[in-house]
């Protein structure tokens, strides 16, 4: 006891002839007591490197007395929850003789804690040796809690992110399934469309008769074969009105059995949106149907298809050259119908030439990339 | 060529088969359940089939066909989605998307049956999606 008061006094003493060593108008000085920055001097060179001097903000933020202060080593600001490996790395620096910059829980003198940022260096004679360390000390508790709040709100909203994550997909999942449940029932009603007209066919007499169910049967399966197309490219929203056209014709010129009709096609990808495969299919579709009516499925020919754009619009067209007979009136009208309804829904302008056994049909849709992308 | 039909939708069946017939083949049997389709493998020996893909016991056509391959019979897939069969086809010819046309089936089974008859010399219609063809889109789509 007697010792630690020697020890005290001698700190006191240190401290004292710090203060002397300046004139009492000395600015640093007078800066380093007044400064809202709690600062302590330490001295190295007495036993355990007591604080020797301290200024009145360090009093504030740990409570305690100058008394109470001066002559102790920095550690009773430690506590039980303080981080031995930050003690550890205050003490190597102090050692080594370095810098020190490290975040620390101290204790005040009531037991309570706060975040210490401390900075210690060591202050130099002119001979290079250590005379002092130089402490100043930061409260930033209410950044570290700040932190902490900004932490626990983070888990928070990725916990309500995985939450809703889950549930998106759970919804994806039965999106998805129906997506196919009723792309599958389509499907299957077409076909079954097709296959009642198809049975009618078989038990009517009357050619007439069956020749008109066969008339309605192509449309129905133009219809299946831009079902067939939808859906098939990555972007589903779109439709490739070349890949229908080339089924489609290929399919009605093979089925014809008649190898005397030469097919050409001129074909380059013309995706457009899944709304308008419908009418554009349906004209395609009477195009080429009625080039096969009126003379390639009696004497054969040639039938050449375009499909391309053309100064930013989209051409479609069917040019064929064949004996010309005389095409089934109904069909012929029904057709006119279709084509007609198609173009008005699609506001495509239709140009029709014949001369002599040809006969060209030009479609243009006009459209703006706007128009291009919507669905 | 004796060709059997394994389809659940029994009219579109009995449509398929009418077509069939009017090609001039000879149906052996439809049926609407793998296990059906198992048994008239062995009991009526055909030719050819045609295996759709979902039947009343569920997504089974795929071991009907592999039933079929195991067999040695050559078969085609008939399904609204050829995207789910497997890689490999499970050695089918290929495959025709329902729905079908009138047309494309025609045509369909005409290149077939001459591939059945070892005819090679015919190019396939467009609404017959080759098992090799499906390979290479796979491979480099």
């Amino acid at each position: 006891m007697q010792e630690k008061d020697q020890y005290r006094t001698d700190a006191r003493n240190a401290g004292d002839r710090l203060v002397a060593g300046h004139v009492s108008e000395d600015p640093f000085a007078a800066a380093f007591k007044a400064t809202r920055m709690p600062m302590i001097v330490t001295d190295p060179n007495q036993s355990d490197n007591p604080i020797i001097f301290c200024n009145e903000a360090f009093r504030r933020l740990t409570g305690y007395r100058d008394d109470e202060i001066i002559g102790r080593n920095c550690r009773f600001l430690q506590g039980p929850e303080t981080d031995k490996a930050t003690i550890a790395k205050i003490r190597e620096g102090i050692a080594a003789g370095h810098d020190v910059a490290v975040d620390i829980l101290n204790y005040r003198k009531d037991g309570t804690t706060f975040w210490n940022a401390v900075f210690i260096s060591p202050v130099r004679d002119e001979a290079g040796t250590i005379i002092y360390f130089f402490a100043s000390q930061l409260d930033f508790t209410t950044v570290k809690s700040r932190e902490a709040d900004l932490a626990a709100a983070r888990h928070e909203a990725e916990a309500e992110v995985a939450k809703n994550t889950a549930n998106l997909k759970a919804a994806l999942e039965a999106r998805t399934l129906l997506v196919h449940e009723v792309d599958h029932r389509v499907k299957n009603n077409l076909l079954t469309m097709a296959s009642i007209v198809k049975m009618q066919v078989r038990i009517t007499a009357d050619y007439r008769q069956r020749q008109t169910l066969m008339s309605v049967l192509n449309r129905i399966e133009a219809l299946s074969t831009v079902q067939r197309k939808l859906f098939t490219l990555d972007d589903v929203s779109k439709f490739d009105v070349s890949e229908f056209t080339k089924e489609l014709v290929t399919d009605l010129v093979d089925a014809t059995g008649r190898n005397d009709i030469r097919l050409s096609l001129d074909l380059s990808p013309l995706l457009v949106p899944a709304v308008k495969a419908t009418p554009l299919s349906l004209i395609v579709n009477e195009l080429v149907g009625d080039a096969v009516r009126r003379g390639l499925m009696d004497g054969g020919g040639d039938i050449h298809v375009l499909v391309k754009r053309l100064n930013g619009h989209f051409l479609i067209r069917v040019e064929d050259t064949s004996e010309p007979v005389e095409p089934d009136i109904e069909s012929t009208e029904l057709g006119r119908m279709l084509i007609e309804a198609s173009a008005l829904q699609l506001g495509a302008e239709i140009e029709r030439k014949q001369d002599g056994r040809k006969t060209v049909v030009d479609v243009v849709l006009l459209v703006g990339d706007h128009q291009e992308n919507t669905h | 060529m004796k060709v059997m039909i394994v389809e659940d939708e029994m009219l579109l069946a009995m449509e398929l088969e009418a077509e069939v017939e009017m090609a001039g083949h000879q149906v052996t049997g439809i049926a609407m359940s793998s296990s059906q389709a198992l048994k008239q493998i062995n009991a009526s020996k055909p030719d050819f089939a045609f295996v759709d893909i979902h039947l009343m016991d569920g997504p089974t056509g795929i071991d009907v066909g592999r039933e079929l391959a195991a067999a040695g019979i050559p078969y085609i897939f008939v399904s609204g989605n050829i995207k789910r069969i497997p890689e490999g086809f499970a050695g089918a010819l290929g495959a025709i998307e329902k729905p079908y046309t009138m047309n494309g089936m025609k045509n369909a089974l005409t290149y077939i049956c001459a591939i059945v008859e070892g005819d090679e010399s015919g190019s396939p219609p467009a609404s017959l999606v080759l098992a090799e063809d499906a390979h290479v889109a796979k491979r480099f789509g």
